[in-house]
């Protein structure tokens, strides 16, 4: 009950309103995360309306899907599927999860491992070394040499309300590689501001600045890498109208557009 | 007595004469700050008589292809791949600065190519605190103590630190003001030295002082590599790598504790002002001899006292000075193909022998290999590391040492390797008990860091929290890398206690234990008396 109080609150400081819902099969919510231990890795859950939900297991830097963190929120986006449930949750796939930044001490449910709710699959990567790769990919390989187009455009996705972490290191040598190879002499960048639509109907919105902060970031890694002699356009947008509870973390992007 | 130099009397006109000597020559942005405070600290009467195990600056003997010495796990052995090196007129061994040292004075062979204080100590004894490492400018609390007096050196005396001076706000390559994400605020300065008129945070030229340990000058093909995960984007955050000044090309940002200077070079420049206080950039023909002798340079324990020589043919493909010339650099070792350092199965099931000595021997090797294991597979929960559990593994995740230890044949981090470990932030640093019943007072400094309303908090200790050593927080700025240090290798630990780059474990044993505590691992005795004999026989 308490929670919930907080939540709202918190929600409304972010900048909630009132919209529309999203479709009965999607699941968009903000609530802390739950880690249970299995006989491999850990798998990782959330709490919503009495239900249980599985977000996803955990493998290594490179999955597309990386777990939340103890100690803060989480926000879900994702779509109810009809695997059999995973460590007791309902799987939700595809999903997006947001680590929201402010720090919640009450976030912190580790459970231990029960017979009934291990893994019915062998997980792609065990809990410790690996059998010789990254269970998909190394998360920053270079590019293979390929043929370079006049005009390339790239995307990167945002967690929501934040700029560039690990993850973007791949796509942003990609772009920083591209540049190169193909002697590009200008670059647009443009940062969206976005909004997740809450299947309670509320309107989660991100930092007014942001679509601006994510653009004007990327210009500066790109500057700060070493390609300092294209021309930069750099512009921001926002989409939080969008908003429609359906991939509404794709929204979250940064645009980036190279060419000759 | 105190030489008092001749540009200590035109004061801050010493500063800018210090900053123009780099006029025509690049060097990192922090540098030519640290080269004024360097030019402004005083240098006493320094003495470094030859004895045993000491590599005296400008001695002159020949450094042999192999040597070895002995430390209380056996001995670590030093070779050199390029063969016999002259050290006479070699700027590694030389006293090319003004206050009598050389690399090799913190550098020592004995200590795997750093300093262990059990050397610092036996240094103090033999010289009346005249040995050069006991220079004022970082080998004292602060440079204007007392000279002789332990109190004046307490850190290195005891904890074996050197004191590490950087510019406030952070300079960025170009020596342009980084503007940094959080405030630093000195809550305790024991040195003094945070707060020195001159030497201090609110002096002309603003620096904050942090006490590291000096680490392992070898090995370095290692980490220098450009392999797995150098690009030029760093794969823990998406920022820009430094880059090697000279070729453009990305930096694996392994060097150092903070991995501020992206190339050994670079390194080499920075330590000339800093420790050796050289005034100015040393020349190409130095610095190229300083490199070359580096990059050739392999140490590690050669000699293990239970288990052996860890030279001879049998010895497990990760162990031993030649295996590890040999091996591969740029490589992850974090899985079950490559190894961190691969073991041998003679070693972990060694055919029985009548002999008991043998025997022993086998028990001793069989225990190595089950530390090695321990390291390798005993999982627990990592919690609240930042650059760890913030790189895509969740927080916390079920883990192992190996996960943040992963380079093949070293143990350090294969990219980038600074993390917070919690060894010095609080809540987690090592601190000094405070009640009536303790005479002994806080050494360490104390940072109270507040991240600023417009960047996030940082993700495990929030907006306001305390350190010893903000580590990549003041090269970088970012609230989020206070307390992140990089990683050093594992080699030659036998040699080189304390460990940690304040010191803050005094023994293997200790450092074990600190692990165990951090991550509640529960070790056995069994478990933890493996793992302690297998890291002594790096
Ligand atoms: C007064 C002691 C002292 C002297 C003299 C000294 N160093 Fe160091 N060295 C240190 C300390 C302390 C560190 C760690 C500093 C840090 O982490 O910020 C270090 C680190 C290094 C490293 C980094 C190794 C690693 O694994 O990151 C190299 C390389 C190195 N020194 C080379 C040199 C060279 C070359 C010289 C001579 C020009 C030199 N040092 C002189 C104390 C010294
Ligand atoms: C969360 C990542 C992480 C994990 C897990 C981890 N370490 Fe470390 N380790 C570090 C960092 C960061 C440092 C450098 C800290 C410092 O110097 O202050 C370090 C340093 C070390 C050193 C170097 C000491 C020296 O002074 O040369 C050793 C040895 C070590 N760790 C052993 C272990 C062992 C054994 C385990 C498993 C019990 C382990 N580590 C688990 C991050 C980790």
């Amino acid at each position: 009950m308490k929670r919930q109080v907080v939540l709202l609150a918190m929600l409304s400081w972010a900048g909630a309103a009132m919209a529309a819902e999203p479709p009965a099969n999607h699941r968009n919510f903000v609530a802390c995360p739950i880690v249970r231990d299995t006989n491999t890795v850990p798998c990782w859950l959330a709490e919503y309306e009495g239900e249980t939900y599985f977000l996803t297991i955990q493998t290594d830097v490179s999955a597309p899907v990386n777990p939340p963190w103890l100690g803060h929120r989480v926000l879900v986006e994702g779509t109810v599927s009809d695997e059999p449930r995973i460590c007791g949750g309902i799987v939700l796939k595809p999903v997006a999860l947001s680590v929201m930044q402010e720090l919640d001490g009450s976030c912190n449910t580790m459970l231990p491992a029960e017979e009934r709710y291990n893994l019915a699959f062998e997980p792609p990567r065990p809990p410790g070394p690996s059998k010789g790769r990254l269970a998909f990919g190394d998360p920053v390989t270079k590019p293979r040499a390929e043929e370079v187009a006049a005009s390339r455009s790239f995307e990167l996705r945002y967690e929501f309300d934040s700029l560039v972490m690990f993850r973007h290191a791949q796509p942003l040598q990609q772009i920083f590689e591209h540049a190169r190879q193909s002697n590009a002499t200008k670059v647009q960048i443009t940062g969206y501001r976005a909004a997740s639509l809450l299947s309670n109907g509320q309107l989660m919105q991100e930092d007014k600045e942001i679509g601006r902060r994510r653009a004007e970031q990327v210009a500066d890694l790109l500057r700060g890498a070493g390609l300092t002699a294209l021309q930069y356009e750099v512009k921001w947008q926002d989409e939080t109208k969008r908003a429609k509870g359906v991939e509404d973390a794709a929204v979250r992007r940064v645009q980036v557009v190279v060419s000759r | 007595m105190l030489k008092a130099k001749v540009k200590i009397a035109i004061g801050i006109g010493a500063g800018l004469l210090a900053g123009a000597v780099f006029a025509d020559q690049p060097v990192a942005g922090h540098v030519p700050n640290q080269n004024r405070q360097a030019q402004q600290a005083p240098v006493s009467d320094s003495q470094s008589p030859p004895a045993n195990r000491w590599w005296t600056p400008g001695e002159g003997t020949p450094l042999p292809p192999v040597i070895a010495y002995p430390n209380s796990f056996g001995q670590v052995g030093v070779l050199n791949n390029a063969g016999v090196i002259d050290t006479k007129g070699h700027p590694f061994f030389e006293p090319i600065g003004e206050n009598g040292r050389a690399c090799v004075s913190c550098h020592q062979p004995a200590n795997a190519m750093s300093l262990s204080v059990e050397m610092v100590q036996q240094r103090w004894h033999e010289t009346q605190g005249k040995d050069p490492i006991f220079a004022p400018i970082d080998g004292m609390n602060c440079p204007d103590l007392p000279p002789g007096d332990p109190k004046s050196h307490s850190l290195l005396l005891e904890r074996g630190l050197f004191r590490i001076f950087l510019p406030w706000p952070p300079k960025a390559a170009d020596g342009s003001n980084i503007d940094p994400e959080f405030t630093i605020e000195v809550v305790r300065d024991p040195t003094g030295c945070n707060m020195h008129a001159t030497y201090g945070l609110k002096s002309a030229n603003p620096m904050v002082s942090v006490y590291r340990r000096p680490r392992v000058a070898a090995n370095t093909k290692y980490f220098t590599h450009q392999g797995f995960g150098v690009f030029s984007f760093i794969g823990k955050n998406g920022l820009p790598a430094t880059r090697d000044p000279e070729t453009g090309l990305p930096s694996g940002m392994n060097i150092l504790s903070d991995a501020r200077q992206p190339t050994l070079k670079t390194q080499a420049v920075e330590a000339a002002v800093t420790h050796l206080q050289f005034n100015g950039k040393l020349d190409e023909e130095r610095l190229a001899k300083i490199v070359s002798f580096e990059s050739q340079v392999y140490t590690a324990q050669a000699m293990h006292v239970g288990a052996g020589s860890l030279i001879e043919t049998e010895t497990p493909p990760g162990l031993g000075i030649y295996n590890l010339a040999k091996g591969r650099e740029g490589l992850l070792g974090n899985n079950v193909t490559n190894f961190v350092f691969p073991m041998s199965e003679a070693w972990r099931k060694p055919a029985p022998s009548p002999d008991p000595e043998i025997t022993r021997r086998n028990d001793m090797r069989a225990s190595i290999a089950r530390g090695h294991d321990v390291f390798m597979f005993r999982t627990f929960w990592i919690k609240d590391a930042m650059h760890l559990n913030t790189v895509g593994l969740g927080n916390p995740t079920k883990r192992t040492c190996s996960t943040c230890h992963g380079m093949h044949m070293m143990g350090m981090d294969i990219v980038n390797g600074w993390m917070d470990l919690g060894t010095t932030n609080l809540p987690w640093a090592r601190e000094e008990p405070l009640n009536p019943w303790n005479e002994r007072k806080p050494q360490m400094p104390l940072f109270k860091i507040t991240c600023k309303a417009n960047v996030p908090p940082h993700p495990f200790l929030g907006r306001v929290f305390y350190t010893q050593d903000p580590g990549r927080g003041l090269i970088s700025g970012k609230c989020n890398d206070v307390g992140a240090i990089v990683m050093q290798q594992f080699r030659g630990l036998a040699a080189r206690a304390p460990y940690f780059a304040n010191g803050s474990a005094g023994s293997l044993r200790e450092l074990v234990d600190f692990y165990d505590r951090r991550f509640n691992i529960g070790y056995t005795d069994q478990e933890r008396e493996d793992l302690i004999n297998f890291l002594s026989a790096l």
